[in-house]
């Protein structure tokens, strides 16, 4: 690069990583802040005196605030299990039929999939609350779970079928020729050829639970099943908010999948690319 | 005979779950829409057709979210098609630690929403924080300001946290569709003697619209949908409420199951429209 250019590169870097990695920075800043300092009428950008106390008490067991923020990842990972658990089997069959099969019905289930991803979330939500006030629902992270997955299905199904459509169907013709059924030729060729969209899949699930608000919000009212999100949103509204700890516990909160987007990069970006792009 | 009926087995798990927990649950939300039901007068539930719809239209709370959600959508929408663009292009440069650089690119899409306003909120802190140290340290004023107190500069706060969001993933159609490109194209434009502005506006962008046309049309989508940040930001108040939040409360605080789902629908509608365009962008084909 031109010495000029450079500059220029140097500069929009500076400028992006100060957008994009900013607010975290400020956010662990404050989380290591004393209570005390939090107030001071300075300029001063970092704090005299560290503390890790909010960390301390956050991730320790016995204090109030630590067991309500561990039992939210809890939650939050429980409800990621079974999304995954049900979720990805399901939308793999679904997109198989859909990418492989003919049948009556083909092209008007692929639209209504598409259709229900712009549905806002409010506009099932409210009958939604009256089936699980009337069924007890409300401290069931399972039930939950079914909510989130109904949220994201038509997306993974979509993603999925796109992948599915591009493996060769001569390789399953091939398949069928020897002898194979369906299934077989499903779990022999399919399945491990796909392994890629798997993890995509999954990552993008697991991301999608571990942000919920606006559904537990509504559908979950115990410490059984509110999910992380919730937990920090409670910490920022009761009677009085305790910045550090707050700021603590965002850091904790966006710890796992942050770590989980950098580790899988790149089966984040195609997957997030695969949806949108026809494939 | 088994053939036949094979795929509707495969995807019964998935239309089952998508009845009971979305299509069900849509359709009835557009009944209660046409009845008083107030969870205070649980004995007085009864058809007033499109009565909820004509008071709503009629009621100022209503028009006040109206115009934010507008707000939200245009300035978010024009925001992130101009970010996300140059963003592409910025990430399209071959470097050592591009790969780095993509990751950072795509947190901010990674992370739960609410938590990305309250990162946000702090930045934008009332009294010192990180935002009031600045202009205060750079001599721009001397009392600390208050950014989320004020309608519209908390609504441009909000709109800058969800553009924020969006980016990532309009970046990368950008930088997919850049991508797309065949090499030959440019090297028969420079032939040709195409100078580089020429060689972007004939090629490049032409090329590039039906991939920012997945972008915009999804960043609308998203910005119509705003409800964590708007929480995160600003609370349950009505200082910058969208319509999403003007149904949250006219549900859940007010209990008016009528009004509120009549409010969803209105949104639905205003995001139906926008949901045709980007069904139409996703099944647009480009040739080369």
């Amino acid at each position: 690069m031109k010495a000029g250019k450079k500059i220029g590169y140097f500069m929009a870097l500076t400028v992006f990583l100060i957008l994009t990695l900013g607010p975290f920075l400020w956010t662990f800043v404050l989380s290591i802040t004393p209570e005390y300092a939090m107030m001071d009428k300075t300029t001063r950008l970092l704090p005299e005196v560290i503390t890790y106390d909010n960390y301390r008490e956050l991730l320790t067991n016995g204090t109030q605030k630590g067991g309500i923020l561990i039992a939210g990842i809890k939650n939050a990972l429980k409800a990621v299990g079974v999304s995954l658990v049900f979720g990805i089997p399901i939308a793999m069959l679904s997109a198989y039929a859909l990418s492989r099969m003919t049948f009556k019905g083909r092209r008007v289930i692929k639209n209504l999939l598409l259709i229900t991803m712009v549905i806002p979330v409010m506009a099932t939500i409210i009958p939604l609350f009256r089936l699980f006030v009337a069924r007890q629902w409300l401290d069931d992270v399972f039930w939950l779970s079914m909510v989130y997955i109904s949220s994201y299905l038509p997306m993974v199904t979509w993603l999925m079928s796109n992948y599915f459509a591009s493996i060769p169907k001569e390789l399953e013709e091939a398949a069928r020729i020897d002898g194979c059924g369906w299934a077989a030729s499903f779990l022999r060729i399919i399945l491990p050829a796909s392994y890629p969209i798997i993890l995509s899949a999954a990552l993008i699930m697991f991301l999608n639970t571990w942000s919920q608000f606006q559904i537990p919000l509504i559908l979950a009212s115990s410490l059984e099943t509110k999910p992380v999100a919730i937990v920090v949103s409670e910490f920022m509204t009761k009677d009085s908010v305790q910045y550090g700890l707050t700021a603590a516990a965002g850091m904790i909160a966006v710890l796992p999948p942050a770590a989980a987007a950098l580790v899988f990069r790149r089966f984040l970006v195609s997957g997030m690319m695969g949806g949108a792009v026809k494939g | 005979m088994r053939k036949k009926i094979l795929p509707y087995i495969l995807l019964s798990p998935m239309l089952l779950i998508m009845i009971v927990l979305v299509f069900y649950p849509v359709t009835a939300t557009f009944s209660y829409s046409l009845k008083k039901w107030k969870l205070t007068a649980p004995n007085d539930i009864h058809m007033v057709g499109l009565g909820n719809y004509a008071d709503i239209l009629k009621s100022d709370s209503f028009w006040y979210s109206f115009w934010n959600t507008l707000f939200l959508l245009i300035v978010v929408v024009l925001m992130t098609t101009v970010l996300g663009f140059l963003v592409s292009i910025f990430l399209n440069i071959d470097v050592k630690w591009s790969g780095s650089l993509m990751a950072a690119a795509m947190l901010p899409w990674a992370l739960p929403p609410y938590v990305n306003g309250i990162l946000w909120r702090f930045v934008f802190s009332s009294g010192y924080g990180f935002m009031n140290k600045v202009v205060i340290g750079l001599g721009f004023v001397d009392k600390p300001v208050e950014w989320l107190g004020g309608r519209w500069p908390l609504l441009f706060i909000t709109a800058l946290v969800v553009t924020w969001r969006s980016i990532p993933f309009t970046a990368l159609v950008c930088l997919a569709g850049r991508q797309a490109i065949p090499a030959g194209l440019y090297e028969a434009a420079r032939i040709d003697g195409g100078n580089k502005r020429t060689i972007f506006r004939r090629i490049t962008l032409p090329l590039m619209l039906p991939f920012l046309a997945i972008g915009i049309t999804s960043a609308s989508v998203t910005a119509i949908n705003v409800f964590d940040e708007i929480i995160a930001l600003s609370g349950y108040s009505d200082l910058g409420k969208n319509l999403l939040v003007e149904s949250y409360l006219t549900t859940f605080s007010f209990l008016d199951f009528g009004k509120g789902s009549a409010v969803t629908y209105l949104v639905m509608l205003f995001a139906g429209i926008l949901g045709v365009f980007y069904l139409i962008s996703l099944d647009r084909e480009v040739e080369y």
